[in-house]
C-alpha cells in the first residue's frame, strides 16, 4: 500500500441510479504500465474517467501521489487521457493541438515551441505541424493524441483502448512505440483494452475486470499461467473448463474418468495442454485446422466438444475419425468456483 | 461531467423562460379571451363567431385554399423533386439552390410580383387585350385564384425541399428494381416512391398547409377585402371593430388547424404502412 | 422512354417549376425600371429613377434602419439565448428537455399575427413598454427556434469527449466551450445568424400590430405605401431587397454551404 502512486479506496461509481463499479480498491505503482482488461461494459472506461476526474465517485476516495484528489476537478489533477476516439481538436493543426495545454499555462512562446516540437518528435510526427487532424491517418492521429497528453508531463497517463481503431500491423507498431515512450518518460500508464494478447504483451501488471469488480490482478505471466477463476481462465485461453466430481470431470453431456482426484471444484486445460495421439480416451474429430506450428482439433467426447492442439509432426486425422487423447494432471489448472 | 443538471438547466432555462413569458403567456391569455363572457366562462364567443355567415365563408375558404395549395404543391413537388434527384451532383446543387432562394426573399416582394402579372395593366391582361380576346381588362387580382397562385409560389419550395431530402434517402436501386419486376410508373410511384417518402410528404404538407393558413401578406395584397382569409379577417376585426373575441376565436382556429393538420397527416402516413 | 427524351422531360418540368418560382423576380426587376408613373409590364421605356427614388423616400429610410436593427439585434439576442440552450439540450440529460424543446420551438408553430396581437395587448398596453422594445422581443422570440435548431444540428456531430480532453489539458468548462466548441460550431452559428436575420427582416405578421407612429418595419411600410401610391417604386424596392437577400445567401452559400442548414 505504501508504494501506491494512484490509490482507489472503496470507490463506487454510478450512472444515475445504476451502479457501474461497486467498491473498487486498486493501487497503481509509480512508473508502471498497468492494463485494465475485461469484456465490453465491465467498467474499464468508467474507472478511468473516475481517475481522470471526469466522473465523481458516489463514495470512496482517490489519492494520487499521496494527495487526496477525490474532490479535485479534472483540470487541476494533472492527468493525461488519450481517448478511444482521440478527441483531437479538428479546428487546430497538429502543432496547435499539442500546444493547446501549454498555451493554457501561459508559458513563454519559446518554451511552448520547444516542448511542442519535442513532443511531436517523440511520437515520430516531426514535420507534420501544419496538418489538421482530418488530414492525418488513424495511426498518426493516435500518436498526435498521445503527444498532446505527453507534453503536459502528466503524473499519470490514461489510455482508453487507443489501439482498437488501428489495423493489425499498425497496432503492433504502436504497441512497441507505447512501451518505448513509457520507458523513456517513466510516466505511470493505465491502459484499457479488451484484447488479452495486447494486455499480455504490454502490461507490467494486468487488472482483469468483470461486471465492475476486479476478478484477478497480477503480472501477465501470473495471469497467463495461474488464472484463479473460470472467467479469468477463459480470458487467458483455457478453452476446456470442466466441473470436478471426485476423480471425474463432468459436463451436462457426460463424464470422464481422470485417474486422479483434484481438490478444486473446477479444472481447466488450454488446447495445448490436452495431449493427443495417445491416451485413455477416444474422441471423434469434429473439425480440424492447420495453425502453422500445430494443428487444432475439435473433438467430440463424452464431455461435449474438447479443443486440443496436436504437434505438427503427428499425422493428420480426418474429420469423422477417432483420436486418442488425455486430460493430464500436469497441465490441469485448478480453479475456484 | 455533463451530469450536473443544475448547470444544464441554467443554460437552457433563459431561452425557455423568455419564450414562455413573451410567447406562451400572452398567447395563452389571448386564446382564453373568447371563453370569457360576462364575467364567467362560456362558448358564446365561438357560437357568435360561427353564426356570422361571412366568418363561416372565410373559415371554409381558408381551409379550402390551404388544402388546395398543399395538394397542388405535393403534385408539382413530386415531379420537381424527382427531376432534381435525377440530376448530376453539380446541376442538382444549382437547381436546389434556386429552389431555396425564393425563401430568402421578402414575401412582400414575392407577392408584389403577382400584381405586376395579374394587375389591370399586367402581363396577362396586356396579352388578353392585345390578342383581342377581350376589350376590357379582366379582374384577376382580388380573386381566389390570385391568392392561390401567390400562396403556391410562396410555399412550393418548402414542399420540394422536404421531398428532395426524402427521396435522397431512397436506396439507389429500388426504383430500377421495381421497373425490372414489371411495375408501371404509376405502380412505382404508389408502391415504392410514395411509401418511402411519406415522411417528407408529411413534413412538406404540414409546412405548406400551415403556411397557407397563417400567411398574411399574400391574402392582404392579392385578396384584399374581397377575398378575406382568416388572417386578414383577424386583422380587420381588431383594427376596424376592436373585436378581440373574434380575434381570439380565429387565433384558436389557426392553432388548432395547424396542429390537427400535422396530426392528421402523420396518421395518414402511418396508416398506409 | 429512352434516355434523351427522359432527360428532356426532366428539364422541361424543372424549367417550368423554376420559371414559376423565380420568373416573378425577373418581372419585378424590369417593372421597377419602367419609365411610367404606374406599374407596367413589359416596361415602357427603361429608367433607373424608381430605383433611385427608393432611397429618397424618408419613411423607407427610417423603416429600413428599424428593420435592420431589429434583424441584427433580435438575432444576436436569440443567439445569446439559443446557443446555450442548444448546448444544454445536446450535452446534458435534462429532466425537462422535451418541454424546453417544445417551448422554445413554439413561436414557429403559432401564427405571427397572433403573437404580435398578444404582445400588443398584454405586454405593451398594460406595462407601457415601448413598441420598439416589444418588436425587438417579438423578433427575438421569432428567431429563437431557428437559432436553437440550426446550432443544435451543428453541435450534434461534435463529440463531448473533445471538451473533456480540453478540460484534462487544463481548461475550465467555460474555456473548453469557447476554445473548442465555439470554433467548431462557428459555421452553424453563422448560418443561424443569416437565417435569423433574413427571417426577421422579412417578417410581417408579427410586426403588423406592433407598429406605432413612426415605428414601422420596412415590409409594413411597403404595404402601407402600396395602398396609396401605384408608381413602380415598390417594385424597384422589392427588386433591391431581393438582390440584398440574394447577395447574403450567395456569400453564405460560398462560405458555409448554407442551404444544408435551411
Ligand atoms: N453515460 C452512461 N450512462 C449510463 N450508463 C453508462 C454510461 N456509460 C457507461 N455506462 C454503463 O456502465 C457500465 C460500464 O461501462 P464502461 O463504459 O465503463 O465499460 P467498458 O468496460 O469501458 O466497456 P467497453 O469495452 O465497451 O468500452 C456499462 O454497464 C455501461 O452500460
Ligand atoms: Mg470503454
Amino acid at each position: 500500500m505504501s508504494d501506491a502512486f494512484v490509490q482507489l479506496s472503496d470507490v463506487t461509481l454510478m450512472y444515475g441510479k445504476s451502479v457501474a463499479v461497486p467498491d473498487l480498491n486498486l493501487s497503481i505503482r509509480e512508473g508502471e504500465l498497468i492494463c485494465l482488461l475485461g469484456p465490453s461494459g465491465c467498467g474499464k472506461t468508467t474507472t478511468m474517467r473516475a481517475i481522470a476526474g471526469l466522473l465523481d465517485p458516489a463514495s470512496g476516495s482517490i489519492h494520487i501521489d499521496g494527495r487526496d484528489v477525490t474532490r479535485v476537478p479534472a483540470n487541476k489533477r494533472g492527468i493525461g487521457l488519450v481517448f478511444q476516439s482521440y478527441a483531437l481538436f479538428p479546428h487546430l493543426n497538429a502543432f496547435e493541438n499539442v500546444a493547446f495545454g501549454l498555451r493554457l499555462q501561459k508559458l513563454p512562446e519559446a518554451e511552448i515551441r520547444e516542448r511542442t516540437e519535442a513532443g511531436l518528435a517523440t511520437v515520430g510526427l516531426k514535420g507534420y505541424d501544419k496538418r489538421k487532424p482530418a488530414e492525418m491517418s488513424g495511426g498518426q492521429q493516435q500518436r498526435l493524441a498521445l503527444a498532446r497528453s505527453l507534453v503536459m508531463k502528466p503524473k499519470v497517463l490514461l489510455l482508453d483502448e487507443p489501439l482498437s481503431n488501428l489495423d493489425a500491423r499498425l497496432r503492433l507498431e504502436m504497441r512497441t512505440e507505447l512501451q518505448r515512450v513509457q520507458k523513456e518518460t517513466g510516466v505511470t500508464m493505465v491502459f484499457v483494452t479488451h484484447d488479452q494478447a495486447e494486455a499480455l504483451a504490454l502490461a507490467d501488471r494486468i487488472v482483469l475486470m468483470k461486471e465492475g469488480k476486479i476478478e484477478q490482478l497480477g503480472t501477465p505471466a501470473d495471469l497467463y499461467a495461474r488464472p484463479e477463476t473460470a472467467f479469468a481462465a477463459e480470458f487467458m485461453g483455457f478453452e476446456n473448463i470442466f466441473r470436478v466430481e471426485g476423480s471425474k470431470v463432468v459436463t451436462d453431456s457426460g463424464t470422464l474418468e481422470l485417474g486422479f482426484a483434484p481438490a478444486s471444484p473446477l479444472l481447466a486445460w488450454r488446447p495445448d495442454g490436452v495431449s493427443v495421439g495417445s491416451g485413455p480416451h477416444q474422441g471423434r474429430v469434429l473439425a480440424t485446422s492447420f495453425a502453422g506450428a500445430h494443428r487444432e482439433y475439435v473433438l467430440d467426447t463424452p464431455l461435449g466438444p474438447v479443443k486440443a492442439d496436436a504437434a505438427i509432426e503427428l499425422p493428420e486425422v480426418a474429420i469423422g475419425e477417432t483420436l486418442a487423447f488425455d486430460l493430464p494432471e500436469a497441465t490441469a489448472r485448478p480453479l475456484s468456483a | 461531467m455533463f451530469r450536473n443538471t443544475r448547470e444544464g438547466l441554467a443554460l437552457a432555462l433563459p431561452a425557455a423562460i423568455f419564450s414562455t413569458l413573451l410567447f406562451l403567456v400572452p398567447v395563452g391569455i389571448l386564446l382564453s379571451e373568447a371563453f370569457r363572457f360576462e364575467g364567467g366562462w362560456s362558448l358564446q364567443g365561438y357560437i357568435d363567431f360561427f353564426a356570422t355567415p361571412l366568418n363561416r365563408t372565410v373559415f371554409l375558404r381558408t381551409l379550402k385554399l390551404g388544402a388546395l395549395v398543399a395538394g397542388t404543391a405535393a403534385v408539382i413537388g413530386y415531379a420537381a423533386a424527382f427531376c432534381i434527384v435525377n440530376l448530376g451532383p453539380r446541376a442538382r446543387g444549382t437547381v436546389f439552390g434556386m429552389v431555396v432562394l425564393p425563401l430568402m426573399i421578402s414575401p412582400v416582394a414575392r407577392t408584389y410580383a403577382w400584381i405586376v402579372i395579374l394587375g389591370r395593366t399586367g402581363i396577362v391582361n396586356e396579352a388578353i387585350t392585345g390578342l383581342g380576346l377581350s376589350d376590357t381588362p379582366l379582374r384577376l387580382l382580388f380573386t381566389e385564384t390570385a391568392v392561390f397562385l401567390g400562396l403556391l409560389q410562396l410555399f412550393l419550395p418548402l414542399m420540394i425541399i422536404s421531398l428532395v431530402s426524402a427521396m435522397e434517402n431512397i436506396p439507389r436501386d429500388v426504383i430500377p428494381a421495381a421497373r425490372v419486376l414489371g411495375a408501371s410508373w404509376l405502380a412505382v410511384f404508389f408502391k415504392v416512391i410514395l411509401p418511402l417518402t411519406k415522411e417528407g410528404l408529411v413534413i412538406g404538407g404540414t409546412l405548406v398547409f400551415t403556411g397557407s393558413l397563417t400567411a398574411y401578406i399574400t391574402p392582404a395584397i392579392l385578396g384584399g377585402s374581397k377575398v378575406l382569409m382568416l388572417e386578414t379577417l383577424l386583422y380587420q376585426r381588431v383594427n376596424v371593430s376592436n373585436d378581440f373575441v373574434s380575434a381570439s376565436v380565429i387565433a384558436m382556429i389557426l392553432i388548432v388547424m395547424s396542429f390537427s393538420a400535422n396530426l392528421l397527416l402523420k396518421k395518414i402516413a402511418s396508416a398506409r404502412s | 422512354m429512352n434516355t434523351s427524351s427522359r432527360l428532356l422531360a426532366n428539364w422541361v418540368i424543372l424549367g417550368l417549376t423554376l420559371t414559376f418560382l423565380i420568373g416573378p423576380f425577373l418581372i419585378i426587376i424590369l417593372a421597377g425600371a419602367s419609365d411610367t408613373s404606374y406599374l407596367a409590364f413589359p416596361p415602357e421605356g427603361l429608367t433607373l429613377r424608381w430605383y433611385l427614388k427608393v432611397f429618397t423616400v424618408e419613411s423607407f429610410r427610417a423603416s429600413f434602419l428599424l428593420s435592420m436593427a431589429l434583424a441584427v439585434f433580435g438575432t444576436l439576442a436569440a443567439l445569446l439565448l439559443g446557443v446555450p440552450a442548444a448546448y444544454a439540450l445536446n450535452r446534458y440529460a435534462l429532466p425537462g428537455a422535451e418541454t424546453v424543446r417544445t417551448v422554445v420551438a413554439a413561436p414557429i408553430i403559432v401564427p405571427g399575427i397572433i403573437v404580435g396581437l398578444a404582445l400588443l395587448r398584454y405586454l405593451v398596453v398594460p406595462t407601457g413598454v415601448t413598441v420598439t422594445l416589444a418588436l425587438f422581443m417579438a423578433h427575438t422570440a421569432l428567431v429563437l427556434p431557428y437559432a436553437v435548431r440550426v446550432v443544435s444540428s451543428s453541435m450534434h456531430n461534435l463529440r463531448a469527449d473533445m471538451e473533456e480532453a480540453a478540460v484534462l489539458l487544463g481548461c475550465s468548462r467555460f474555456q473548453a466551450f469557447t476554445k473548442v466548441v465555439l470554433p467548431n460550431i462557428r459555421g452553424g452559428v453563422l448560418a443561424a445568424f443569416i437565417l435569423g436575420f433574413v427571417t426577421s427582416f422579412n417578417q410581417v405578421p408579427v410586426s403588423l400590430f406592433l407598429s406605432g407612429p413612426g415605428v414601422r418595419t420596412l415590409p409594413i411600410d411597403m404595404l402601407a405605401y402600396m395602398e396609396i401610391t401605384f408608381d413602380p417604386s415598390v417594385a424597384a424596392l422589392s427588386a433591391l431587397l431581393a438582390f440584398m437577400s440574394l447577395a447574403i445567401v450567395f456569400v453564405a452559400e460560398r462560405l458555409l454551404g448554407f442551404s444544408r442548414y435551411v
